[in-house]
């Protein structure tokens, strides 16, 4: 993306007042912040507010209102436990339970010292390989109780 | 005009009305809860749903625009089963808490659902158990009786330009709140509260303590700034409970500031005057109103006889209203034959009508309202009109959205430069200097109206004087760079319409005499009306004081010569007004005050001068009396009577009145209706305008010294504009105490903490407060409100005898 606007619309930037470009650019800001900080701070989004001259209040209702967004802070490794119907099927509960028992956390939550953060997702339509999780960006398939182990200690060398 | 019909009526409407209001003007309802005239439509609730014929869906009468031959209907049982449906998903939620509700009885979801049907909705689901936010000054949030309609937010963000709350989160999650669940943290100016159709924002001194239908509203002008909003007040057993904005109503049309909206429990502070008093060896006694009368009769008379009537003197108040006023000055010429008389405005208003009369020759120069609206550039010079004026600032917000260029120079971050085009971080009181580069540019540019201003008396003095202030000078006195000088002056004097906007109050000090003379010559060579100088009056009744002849005429003596020189008078009258606290340079003062032989002082509280005074009489404040009030705009407005007098108070023209009956003057005054009709004989006629130039140039004042490192700006806060607002305890509870802002560098270079004891001290004396960092001033410049008694900070300040600006040279040590 692009975050010259001036350049990429040209002649009509007369027409476009700053305010409504420093709108344009709130969403990508946030995501740019949270890439760098891993979730948004109050202080960056206070930051974010004043650089951008538009309310708290509005930032922070545009972040509240998508789930992309996070107000605390992530783990470096993201693990998101499939719960459709086909992994419900083959035993997502029972990952759930080895990884939250394991890591003494709630779904939702990241453990204190930051190494993880455990949710849930729909479906991720690789429902073949059930049961599926995420880890970051790689997709673990057909977990059974050695690759569940497999798992906990990659988390655990972080 | 656009003819359609609505429910078989015809009528005829504007182009790009909406069907709502068309409705609406045409006295036909149409349910709504997120409609607001002042704001953009926005189409969330649903319940102005409706039926247009040839189209098969239902339609949001708010954001649909008529179209010529339209036929609408607005009660169709298609829309009635619509709408009930739409308050049954509303009710999902809703806490049904009626009994226990202030809203109760003046709900519109009540009202809704009595006139729909659903008491219950039919679908089920969990309600939400928030906790109310009961803690934040002024305004209740109980986001669980909340509909969502939003209109709160969009009050709070587009029409007064703050943003202190938004929809948080999402789906049935979603909640009205500030960023992170904070306590509110705003202006407090409570326009959520009257834009809310339901109980989930309340004012918090009002809550449980009436219901909707005991109220009695009662309207009356608003006691604060000058813009003289009419106010709705809600009584009970004769007491006001709370005040309102309501739409359609008075030139405010429904805004209210949080002065005007909480401000009015001022009236009944504990620290009013209940009864006359006479100080015998130091000790106020209790007297009755003949004694009293009676002994300030016998010493003015004394004093006069060994004086003569030049040794008395009087101070007017522009809070008391024309008639209070017309009947001092009446006192004083007639009664007295002393032109002794002045006032407060001495060191602010008196400055806008010298100026007014030298340029323009005018006898007055009103204020229009709607002066902002519609013009290319708007230059503000060094003035927080969204502070001293906060709901004429809101139209310069309006402006500034709808296309105008916002020009604020300024050296404090003020809600205006918040909202500006250009804000030039101006160094304070160099008003001067940038008004006369920008008529140096139009000169040597030849952007003026030659063939208007060229014959006008001063201009070849004019175009002498302000040669001295090029870009280059003019960029090392303001601190603002060339190219941007150049560029706001050329976009000022090529731009079709403009306005220049400035106040002098008598607590600022970044303006003088000359500040509104450069900018009435600037406004005169640009070939514009007089009009395009819009020079407020200060409070509710700046423009009537004057108007009443509440100054010094025919050789009398003015504010400063009668408090300045110890022993200039012998005995004066003070009527509400606290000149010890208000008055720069206050210990002068105070000393002139002690050194009187008689000092009577009217008052509706014992101030620090009652304190000083022989005899104490108890005024009866604003709503206790009739009354006018003169706004801005010069338009009178009636003062409404609509409680009981305090104690044994009177209105301040009754206590002349009958004082000058004591003293066996034939006044021929009963009533305030004889004393209306004088005040209309005696008003001064109109004149007609003659153009003068009155170059001036710019001394800097206040410098820099290696004793006295910082300049201090004085000013008003938006919450506070006096004594009055001191007293009440409801803006109180948003700020009470008295602080200096400093700049994070200069808090370093003296150790200094926020919220950390100060001393502060000028050459004139010191005094003890609070610091606050704030990057809103700049380094080397510190900020202090001149509202609160205990802080005296007029204690430091000085008097400005030429017409430059009265700033204030400092320094600033933590305290121990």
């Amino acid at each position: 993306m692009n975050l010259n606007v001036d350049e990429t619309i040209g002649h009509i930037k007369e027409a476009i007042s700053v305010s409504e470009k420093n709108r344009g650019v709130l969403i990508y800001t946030l995501q740019r912040v949270q890439q760098e900080m891993n979730y948004l701070p109050d202080h960056a989004m206070k930051m974010i507010s004043e650089k951008l001259g538009i309310p708290l209040s509005d930032v922070y209702s545009t972040a509240s209102f998508y789930k992309q967004f996070y107000f605390t802070p992530r783990g470096k490794k993201i693990v998101k436990v499939c719960t459709g119907t086909a992994c419900h099927v083959r035993g997502a509960s029972k990952v759930m339970e080895k990884l939250e028992s394991e890591f003494d956390i709630k779904e939702g939550k990241t453990t204190p010292d930051l190494s993880m953060t455990l949710e849930t997702v729909g479906c991720i339509g690789c429902c073949g390989l059930a049961p599926v999780a995420t880890v970051n960006e790689y997709i673990v398939g057909e977990i059974d109780s050695a690759k569940i182990e497999e798992i906990i200690e990659a988390i655990k060398a972080e | 005009m656009v003819n359609i019909k609505i429910n078989d009526k015809h009528i005829t409407v504007k182009e790009g009305t909406t069907i709502l209001e068309a409705a609406l003007q045409n006295k036909i309802d149409i349910p709504h809860l997120c409609y607001d005239k002042r704001l953009v439509p926005y189409g969330s609730c649903r319940l102005c749903i409706v039926e247009v014929e040839g189209q098969a869906k239902l339609l949001a009468a708010c954001s649909t625009p008529v179209t010529p031959g339209m036929s609408v209907r607005t009660e169709t049982p298609k829309l009635l089963k619509a709408r009930k449906t739409v308050l049954e998903l509303l009710l999902v939620h809703h806490p049904l808490d009626c009994p226990v509700c202030d809203k109760a009885g003046e709900c519109k979801l009540q009202d809704l659902a009595f006139k729909y049907g659903p008491a219950e909705s039919r679908f089920k689901a969990k309600r939400k158990h928030e906790p109310a936010d009961t803690g934040s000054p002024l305004v209740e949030r109980d986001s669980n009786r909340c509909v969502l309609c939003g209109k709160c937010v969009r009050v709070c963000g587009e029409l007064q330009g703050v943003g202190a709350i938004n929809i948080i989160g999402r789906g049935f999650e979603s909640k009205i709140s500030p960023a992170f669940d904070e306590k509110l943290n705003c202006e407090f100016c409570g326009q959520c509260i009257d834009a809310c159709p339901v109980g989930a924002l309340g004012r918090r001194h009002f809550r449980h303590s009436a219901r909707a239908w005991f109220l009695e509203p009662r309207d009356n002008v608003c006691p604060y700034c000058s813009v003289g909003c009419t106010v709705t007040y809600d009584l009970r057993e004769g007491k006001i409970m709370r005040a309102r904005g309501v739409e359609g109503k008075g030139i405010n049309n429904g805004n209210l500031c949080s002065k005007g909206r909480f401000g009015f429990d001022y009236i009944y502070s504990e620290k009013r005057l209940a009864s006359p008093l006479i100080k015998k060896n130091g000790e106020f006694r209790r007297v009755s109103w003949e004694e009293a009368l009676k002994h300030i009769a016998g010493r003015i008379q004394a004093i006069k006889h060994a004086h003569g009537a030049d040794s008395i003197g009087a101070i007017g108040s522009p809070r008391c209203t024309v008639e209070d006023n017309f009947m001092l000055q009446k006192f004083m010429k007639s009664v007295n034959s002393s032109n002794n008389i002045d006032s407060s405005a001495r060191f602010g208003y008196a400055k806008i009508q010298e100026a007014v009369q030298m340029s323009f020759g005018l006898n007055r120069l009103p204020i229009n309202h709607e002066s902002p609206l519609g013009k290319d550039v708007i230059l503000v010079v060094e003035s927080d009109i969204a502070s001293t004026h906060p709901v004429w600032g809101l139209n310069f917000l309006k402006a500034k959205k709808e296309g105008s260029n916002l020009v604020v120079a300024d050296t404090r971050e003020t809600k205006l430069t918040r909202h500006s085009s250009r804000w030039l971080r101006v160094k304070p009181g160099t008003g001067v200097a940038l008004l006369n580069c920008i008529i140096k540019i139009a000169l040597d540019e030849g952007l003026y109206d030659k063939a208007k201003t060229q014959k006008i008396e001063g201009f070849s003095f004019l175009s002498e004087t302000v040669n001295d202030y090029p870009p280059s000078a003019v960029s090392r006195i303001t601190g603002i760079s060339e190219d941007i000088l150049v560029k706001t002056a050329r976009e000022f004097l090529t731009a079709k319409s403009r306005l220049i906007t400035l106040t002098i109050g008598a607590s600022e000090n970044t303006k003088g005499l000359d500040t509104a003379l450069a900018a009435a010559n600037l406004v005169i060579l640009t070939g514009e009306n007089p009009s395009s100088l819009q020079m407020p009056a200060e409070f509710c009744n700046t423009f009537g004081l004057w108007e009443a002849g509440v100054k010094p005429e025919l050789g009398g003596k003015n504010a400063v010569s009668m408090l300045y020189k110890p022993g200039a008078v012998k005995a004066l009258f003070v009527m509400g007004e606290n000149p010890v606290i208000t008055f720069p340079d206050s210990k002068t003062v105070e000393e002139a005050l002690r050194s009187l032989d008689f000092l009577v002082v009217q008052d509706i509280m014992m101030t620090h001068t009652a304190k000083l005074a022989n005899v104490v009489l108890p005024a009866s404040c604003w709503s206790e009396k009739e009354g006018t009030f003169i706004n801005a705009g010069g338009i009178p407005q009636q003062v409404n009577h609509i409680v009981n007098s305090f104690g044994n108070s009177l209105a301040d023209w009754q206590i002349l009145k009958n004082l000058s009956k004591v003293m066996g003057a034939e006044i021929a005054i009963d009533d305030i209706k004889k004393l209306r009709e004088e005040f209309k004989n005696n008003k001064s006629v109109e004149q007609p305008a003659k153009l003068t130039f009155n170059p001036v140039t710019y001394t800097a004042v206040g410098e820099y010294d290696t004793e006295f490192p910082l300049k201090m700006i004085t000013g008003n806060l938006m919450q506070h504009s006096g004594a009055l607002s001191c007293m009440s305890k409801g803006l109180g509870s948003v700020i009470a105490d008295a602080f200096i802002q400093v700049n994070p560098a200069d808090a370093q270079r003296y150790k200094i903490r926020d919220n950390g004891f100060v001393e502060l001290s000028s050459i004139k004396g010191s005094v003890m407060m609070k610091a606050q960092v704030s990057d809103e001033v700049p380094e080397g410049t510190v900020f202090a409100p001149v509202h609160f008694s205990h802080a005296r900070i007029n204690h430091l300040t000085s008097l400005s005898e030429t017409g430059s600006p009265p700033i204030c040279a400092v320094k600033i040590k933590a305290a121990n």
